[in-house]
């Protein structure tokens, strides 16, 4: 990272850390003061390749590399004109295929090979395109809306996990005060003797602590149906037999309930 | 002997059988007979490979229809060579009874190309990913093609006429260590190696390294093809849940990334070259990604080197997607992830960040989707072969970053990414290092529990059993651990918790830097040193610790009370000076000048040398070994093990802590007629929630009147014990208690007696 330099006055990164290199449209980097230098004006030519170039276009440069910088800025205007998702062909080849040609697009013109005519390609494109490059432009792919309810996800269950380590800290921290108080009130007032009341009150503790069962985490498969009485009226009860074998008419109730809506939670792609 | 094991006729190759072994067996038969999974926990010493080998090989003999096949997965060479030496003893018992009638059974032990190779330049390397590398260069597909057209491209000759006559000719029956099969490699001309991994699909019996079930990368070359209803044994699993961890984890560095930048930059060159030479091979490779073909049916078998990563199967029959196609697209790509990793290492403070959040932030800084990165590392794969590379090792910082690419793209769950810009203890040196850490053990093992009838877990600690099948995320049909049924009470644990100023012995953190703690661990020592003969084997919690509690006593002059009786030997982190010194211990001990070795629990000595007879006739643990705990991937896996498997923090640490301090005092006894001390200095060791996660075979010993000790006490302990064990001891004396013979193991009361001695948990 020391040897990135600015390749018109030659300060690096090395000899002055507080160095800000700036890159424009073209993909060549400037130090922060050399564009104060050259751009006065408001605009000028850029000096390695003599591009026209304004000054309020200059960035801070992201990545050491100006050239992936460049490719970048010309990828993100392309997807925005280019953005079909992969719902919206008909086979995976042809999604593939349509990538493909995205890919040579920005190739061509990063690379600098046949500039002019896949610009034109683009604009054509463009303006053939225009009601669907308009609806394609705020809809997200499926990827993306997965990995966004993932995140959704992963940021509600750290919140109540917070939620549930205050409550279990504050749980402890009571119970410890209640029953230091509860021996304390033992140990002056009982007449038996100290040793026993010790002991008893360690195994209360324990069997305590035993029973606390670490409270499972809930399953995301719970449909959260409650069962009302109004559900139950529809069904069927179940004789004395049934019930001898374990058999209750909620169960066939629930059974009933899930089958019909279990449809809505199928996503074939998240499995 | 032959043996009746719950109706199963089991040949044993000894005379006397020790009473755990039958109930080890009788428990091993049980999960045999469900097909389930167990965890047994036997000590060590008491002969469990025999055990395992002569029970299954019967039930394989009984059932040869229910058990095609049993592999066996044990950690380092020498390990494998002593279960091959087992059951090649095995079989010759079997011989010796049967004669023409014995079981006709493959067995063979498989390694790396480092052990196996008989190529006579090859195998001068030393480094195994260069052994690797030069049999690459030696039998790659295209490597040989080329040498079809032109001859004087070199190939390897032992591969050739393996290729040409040795697949039809399979190996005749019989057991194969690594020396057997490279003799029978050099008899036939054949290549070991490649011999050996051909075999495993019909061998009966395979003995190798954990890691080649467990590393997804090398499972799906070489595992790939082994039958469903084969029986799995992890032996010394004790660790298995870290091996499962390590294999799924992925450690980047900045210097990682430079290698990629060249990596890259050569790989453009080497592609314009091809272009401007050889353009129709390009083209090729690029019809065969269009149409979705995989390499699979066109791999070879020498070819496969880096194989993916586990992938889900609906992905792998999958195209390549579109935009990563062509060569120059797949580079582009490949550029932009490498710019996006360096702007990622550039940070000020330590993000932890989880794989969904990690893509999505790749998305919208350089535009890369999640699926082009799954299919990184096969499209890299690719590309190789169709550059016909040679020398694959240079490549490996880029097939690291593929692998990695491709993993946080499929697993959204059990993982997390963890960016450090420095190391905790040089605060002040950037030295960023992202660490992509798998925090579900279960993830790696899942394929192996899934796929075989049997998975046995076994160890000599394996305390408390109850964890394994937690963190493992398994259903075991038997769980038991047994102990040692001793003639005479030959070890002597004891948890020494003060000195003889009454100053509480403990490693704790607060205290750890006190002068009296400090010395009162010194006169333990030196005491120890006083009445113990022999060997000495002393257990650290940590390097840092042991350098600054030696320097204490080296101020305090304990250093040189100990050297008055004994030769000091230190373990460090440099594993040639580590060898050296035990070396030299050894040395020590046999020629009676008695030694002590200061060593470090986690450390190469705690793991795998044996401390046998008077090599160690004590051991001390000063402190509980607990695992750093500030290291922020260990606090992100006790996070999801809470969060997932409802297990808290301290009860994994205490549970992490106690496997490795019972490794430690383990060392010390390696069979029945050994004898050795146990100390456990440190006063939290007498708690209940660490006493009961001791190994019940330690446990049993450790009574109630040892566990709170001072130094004084415990030396008094210690001298009465050595007087004892000092005394004669034969074998007569064992046999009926701890050696039986047939006769005693089919009297009723015996059996009765044998119950006691285990414990299902």
């Amino acid at each position: 990272m020391d040897d990135q330099g600015c390749p018109r006055c030659k300060t690096t990164k090395y000899r002055n850390p507080s160095l800000k290199l700036l890159v424009n449209v073209c993909g060549h980097s400037l130090c922060e003061t050399c564009v104060e230098a050259l751009f006065v004006k408001g605009s000028g030519i850029c000096p390695e390749c003599g591009t026209a170039l304004r000054k309020n276009n200059f960035r801070v440069q992201l990545f050491e590399d100006p050239f992936i910088e460049k490719e970048i800025e010309v990828r993100r205007k392309i997807l925005k004109d280019y953005n079909k998702k992969e719902e919206d062909f008909k086979t995976l080849e042809e999604y593939n295929d349509y990538i493909e040609m995205i890919e040579t697009l920005i190739f061509n013109i990063v690379n600098n090979i046949d500039v002019d005519e896949t610009r034109q390609m683009i604009e054509q494109y463009k303006r053939e395109n225009k009601d669907q490059i308009n609806k394609g432009r705020n809809k997200k792919s499926k990827d993306e809306e997965y990995l966004e309810c993932l995140i959704e996800q992963e940021k509600e269950e750290s919140s109540l996990k917070r939620k549930f380590i205050v409550e279990e800290e504050q749980r402890e921290k009571d119970s410890k005060k209640k029953h230091k108080e509860a021996l304390l009130d033992e140990l002056m007032f009982s007449d038996r003797s100290a040793l026993d009341i010790l002991n008893e009150h360690k195994t209360d503790i324990d069997k305590e602590n035993e029973l606390r069962v670490p409270v499972m985490a809930t399953t995301k498969f719970s449909t959260g149906i409650k069962l009302m009485g109004k559900y139950l009226r529809h069904i069927r009860s179940a004789s004395d037999e049934e019930k001898g074998g374990g058999f209750e008419s909620k169960l066939a109730c629930m059974r009933a309930l899930l089958d019909a809506v279990n449809g809505l939670f199928y996503l074939p792609d998240q499995v | 002997m032959k043996l009746n094991i719950d109706g199963l006729l089991v040949y044993f190759p000894y005379d006397y059988i020790y009473p755990e072994q039958y109930m080890y067996m009788l428990e091993l038969k049980k999960s045999l007979d469900a097909k389930g999974h167990c965890a047994l926990e036997m000590p060590s010493g008491t002969g469990k490979t025999i055990s395992l080998l002569s029970l299954i090989v019967a039930y394989m003999k009984a059932n040869p229809l229910e058990v095609t096949k049993l592999i066996y997965c044990s950690r380092t060479v020498p390990e494998l060579e002593k279960v091959v030496a087992e059951l090649k003893n095995l079989m010759d018992y079997y011989e010796q009874q049967l004669g023409k009638g014995k079981p006709k059974i493959l067995g063979l032990a498989l390694s790396s190309r480092k052990n196996l190779c008989i190529n006579p330049e090859v195998s001068q390397e030393r480094d195994g990913k260069n052994v690797d590398a030069l049999c690459h260069k030696l039998t790659a597909s295209f490597v040989r093609t080329n040498h079809k057209r032109d001859a004087t491209v070199p190939v390897c000759s032992f591969y050739e006429s393996y290729d040409a006559h040795g697949k039809e000719m399979p190996l005749p029956e019989g057991v194969y260590g690594l020396d057997e099969l490279q003799e029978y490699g050099r008899k036939k001309g054949f290549c070991p190696y490649f011999l050996a991994r051909h075999a495993i699909t019909h061998a009966n019996i395979v003995v190798y390294s954990y890691y080649y079930l467990l590393d997804p990368k090398i499972a799906e070359v070489v595992s790939k093809e082994l039958s469903k209803n084969a029986v799995v044994v992890f032996d010394e699993a004790h660790n298995i849940d870290n091996v499962c961890i390590e294999s799924m984890s992925i450690k980047i560095t900045r210097r990682t990334l430079d290698k990629c930048q060249q990596n890259i930059d050569g790989l453009s060159k080497q592609i314009q070259r091809l272009k401007d030479c050889d353009a129709e091979r390009l083209k090729t490779e690029y019809q065969k990604l269009v149409q979705g073909l995989r390499d699979a049916n066109i791999a070879r078998e020498t070819d496969v080197i880096l194989a993916n990563p586990v992938l889900p199967d609906d992905v792998l029959k999958e195209a390549v997607p579109g935009n990563i196609r062509t060569a120059e697209h797949f580079l582009g790509f490949m550029k932009r992830f490498l710019e996006y990793m360096k702007i990622r290492l550039r940070v000020q403070h330590v993000v932890s960040e989880s794989p969904p959040s990690f893509l999505k932030d790749c998305y919208q800084k350089v535009c890369i989707e999640r699926k082009p990165l799954r299919f990184c590392a096969e499209r890299l794969n690719s590309m190789m072969r169709t550059l016909e590379l040679v020398e694959i090792h240079d490549f490996s910082a880029l097939s690291l970053l593929c692998h990695f690419a491709t993993l946080v793209s499929t697993y959204a769950k059990g993982f997390v990414l963890i960016i450090e810009p420095f190391d905790d203890r040089t605060p002040t040196i950037s030295n960023p290092i992202l660490h992509f850490s798998c925090m579900d053990a279960s993830i790696a093992i899942k394929p192996v529990f899934d796929r075989f009838q049997t998975v046995v877990i076994t160890s000599g600690t394996l305390s408390p059993l109850e964890m394994y099948p937690r963190i493992l995320d398994f259903r075991p049909v038997t769980m038991a651990t047994f102990t040692m049924t001793l003639a005479r009470t030959c070890i002597c644990p004891m948890v020494v918790s003060k000195g003889n100023d009454q100053v509480a012995m403990t490693s704790k953190y607060e205290t750890r830097e006190d002068v009296a703690v400090i010395r009162n661990y010194g006169n333990l020592l030196v005491e120890f040193c006083s009445i113990v003969p022999d060997g000495i084997v002393c257990f650290f919690t940590s390097y840092i610790y042991m350098e600054s509690t030696v320097a204490a006593w080296y101020e305090q002059g304990i250093l040189d009370q100990v050297q008055k009786h004994k030769l000091l030997f230190i373990e460090t982190q440099d594993a040639a000076e580590t060898s050296l010194a035990l070396l030299n211990y050894q040395k020590a001990c046999e020629n009676g000048r008695g030694a002590v070795l200061l060593s470090v629990a986690r450390g190469k000595v705690s793991e795998g040398i044996d401390f046998d007879h008077h090599f160690g006739r004590a051991v001390i643990m000063f402190g509980i070994p607990y695992v750093y705990t500030q290291s922020k991937i260990l606090k992100a896996r006790l996070e999801y093990l809470r969060d997932q498997y409802q297990i808290r923090e301290n009860d994994f640490l205490t549970f992490d802590a106690m496997r490795h301090a019972a490794q430690c005092v383990g060392r010390a006894l390696r069979g029945k007629t050994d004898y050795g001390i146990m100390v456990f200095a440190d006063k939290r060791f007498a708690r209940a929630d660490k006493r009961s996660k001791i190994p019940r075979w330690i446990q049993e010993y450790l009574k109630d009147g040892l566990c709170n000790l001072s130094v004084d006490e415990a030396v008094q302990v210690s001298k009465r014990f050595l007087r004892q064990m000092a005394q004669p001891f034969s074998r007569e004396d064992q046999l009926g208690l701890s050696l039986l013979t047939v006769e005693q193991l089919d009297q009723e009361d015996t059996k009765k007696k044998l119950q006691s001695r285990m414990q299902y948990v």
